[in-house]
């Protein structure tokens, strides 16, 4: 049964590769803009950058705009227009590859090989926060721009041994204005408290509510004093699940990639969304 | 015209008044000094002589009208024949024509006797001492207030108090929660034991003080609290010599509620406190009945100082017997913004400085 499959998937597999333009690996280019979202500039800055980076990280970074996903997810198209148009360095194919579509306003990032490893699934998250602004306000070039430095510093990060992850995110740039804020916010607050003491000690002429100091010493008896149980109710709950505990399937909160396999067989991490 | 007091030194014929820091009464021009004991005889002996009966004759000036003389007595002083105008419920004043201290005898006959009064143990300038204190350590005090600082006046008032014992009697019902937590290792427990628990029992109250003079606020009054009764005395006018001094015109009655509320809340705090070892508390229900026993007259030593700033009256009053001063001082808007803006400046970069090491690091 087995063997039947291999020649049909070839079949396939050729079939679809054709659909797509093929490059040799060394003159693949590394950024495709079919909607012409880029000037000519801006397109060979980008380019430049991205064959930068991946040249030093031997891993692909990879930018592709298109105008449709043929009718394919984004996960599909993102996976099948990697692995067809070869890139990745190295037998694992590493690289990512980061796509949108105008057609559908999808946003896909797919990671291949080291690439699964370097942007696990919390720091796609936290990379797409840093360029969706970017991407839903129409600076193309500066979402590209920032997919492609924090790649770099994500795979420079997971080439310590301790890639970006969920307890483990980069650290946010020093926020002058944001910071001032908050410290003047919480002075604020402080300043109306001691201010406040300050104030109070104007105050000297309060009534009186109880009569405590004219209680006859000793007459306070207690003639009455019982204390009925009456029932007892008792709630159990189910503890929460312990987070370290070996699960076989990688769950989105533990941290790391999910992972799927595309159509070409090959082994992709990833996800995407709406811009 | 009424009957009126002078107190007379027995060496030289001047006047003589209570003297605070000696505890005594001291001639003030031959400094002759007179133990207050024997004049409880001496003022046996004066109460029995007569009022002066004068004629004056009128003619000469417009009749008082009703209105006018409405809530006004007036005395012939003793010494100089000058006529003492005041408050119907003046008891003791001083002679606005010679200065000699009178008392007005009959603001004290029959049921109007006092039955203690606390006799001033500091004198005018620990009055004016104790003010000066007041205004420091008072950052927001504007700085114009405390050094202008005219007292337009300072007066030692002897205050009439109505004291008030009382018998509470005390049922309460509360319900009650004991908590307990415990787990194993796949399930938290929350145990929640209900109770019923009841308290009763009774309670006493000794000479719980309500100012009688309508013309004190009540809660500068309550400020000055606690008097200390143990240095009280049987009542003489002699005490009042040199003092000014009001009868009552709030009756025990009408101050019977406030003396209560104050009792009742006591109670219910004293007896809320006996539940003891328990999560949650709440009252279900209660009842406290107060017996009220005797009620006594009093008069308590009180300065008075005022002044006016900015229009604005502020009315200081410290107890004559332990020095307690109290009085609401004004505010410097000014000094209270820079206060505010400054320290949220100072804080505010110290925070900033924080945040920033915290980040580096």
């Amino acid at each position: 049964m087995k063997r039947k499959v291999f020649p049909v998937f070839f079949a396939l597999l050729l079939s679809v590769i054709s659909a797509f333009p093929v490059f040799a690996e060394s003159n693949v280019s590394r950024l495709l803009d079919e909607p012409d979202l880029l000037s000519e500039s801006e397109e060979t800055d980008l380019e430049s950058k991205l064959d930068e980076i991946s040249e030093r990280q031997k891993v692909d970074i990879v930018v592709a705009a298109v105008n449709s996903l043929d009718g394919m997810t984004a996960m599909e198209y993102a996976d099948d227009f990697y692995d067809y148009n070869g890139y990745g360095f190295g037998a694992e194919k590493d690289g990512i590859l980061f796509l949108i579509s105008m057609g559908e306003r999808d946003w896909y990032i797919s990671t291949t090989g080291y690439g699964i490893t370097a942007i696990t699934d919390a720091g796609r998250e936290y990379i797409s926060e840093k360029f969706i602004d970017d991407l839903s306000a129409g600076e193309y070039a500066a979402a590209f721009t920032t997919f492609a430095d924090l790649c770099d510093e994500f795979i420079t990060q997971a080439k310590t041994g301790e890639p970006y992850d969920v307890d483990h995110m980069p650290q946010e740039p020093f926020d002058p204005f944001a910071t001032l804020l908050v410290a003047v916010f919480a002075a604020f607050i402080i300043s109306l408290i001691a201010t406040g003491i300050m104030r109070s000690k104007l105050k000297s002429v309060h009534s009186q509510l109880v009569a405590d100091s004219y209680v006859k010493e000793g007459s306070m008896k207690l003639t009455k004093e019982k204390d009925l149980f009456l029932y007892k109710k008792i709630d159990r709950r189910e503890k929460p699940k312990n987070e370290d505990s070996k699960d076989s399937s990688s769950s989105g909160g533990s941290g790391g990639s999910k992972t799927h396999t595309s159509s070409s067989g090959t082994t992709h991490g990833g996800g995407g969304g709406k811009f | 015209m009424a009957a009126l007091q002078e107190y007379k030194c027995p060496c030289c014929g001047g006047a003589i008044a209570f003297d605070s820091t000696i505890q005594k009464m001291k001639c003030p021009y031959c400094d002759t000094e007179f133990e207050v004991e024997t004049l409880a005889n001496y003022d046996e002996e004066l109460r029995n002589e007569q009022a002066d009966d004068m004629k004056w004759d009128m003619s000469a000036g417009n009749e008082w009208k009703d209105s006018e003389t409405k809530g006004l007595r007036s005395y012939v002083c003793r010494s100089c024949g000058g006529e003492i105008a005041c408050d119907e419920n003046t008891a003791a004043s001083s002679c606005p024509f010679c200065g000699n201290p009178v008392v007005m005898m009959e603001q004290f006959r029959g049921t109007l006797k006092p039955d203690y009064v606390i006799p001033f143990k500091l004198d005018k300038n620990d009055a004016k001492l104790a003010l000066k204190k007041h205004y420091e350590g008072k950052r927001l005090l504007p700085k114009i207030f405390k050094e202008q600082n005219h007292i337009n006046e300072v007066k030692g008032i002897y205050v009439p108090f109505w004291l008030f014992d009382a018998a509470a009697d005390v049922n309460m019902r509360y319900k009650a929660t004991k908590i307990r937590r415990w787990s194993d290792s796949r399930y938290d427990y929350t145990e929640t034991s209900f109770y019923a628990v009841s308290r009763g029992g009774n309670l006493e109250f000794e000479r719980v003080p309500v100012d009688g003079s309508v013309k004190m606020p009540d809660d500068l009054m309550e400020s000055l609290e606690p008097f200390d009764f143990s240095e009280a005395v049987d009542f003489q006018t002699a005490y009042l010599a040199g003092f000014l001094a009001d009868k009552y015109d709030v009756d025990a009655e009408k101050s019977e509620k406030r003396a209560n509320d104050r009792i009742r809340k006591s109670t219910e705090r004293a007896f809320d406190a006996t539940v003891k070892g328990y999560s949650t508390v709440t009252k279900e229900a209660g009842s406290i009945q107060l017996q009220n026993g005797k009620v006594k007259y009093a008069l308590f030593p009180v300065w008075i100082l005022s002044t006016a700033w900015k229009g604005q009256n502020y009315l200081f009053a410290m107890n004559g017997q332990n020095g307690k001063m109290v009085g609401d001082l004004p505010l410097d808007k000014g000094a209270y913004r820079k206060w505010l803006f400054g320290l949220t400046g100072i804080i505010g970069a110290v925070f900033y400085i924080a945040l920033y090491l915290i980040w580096i690091i």
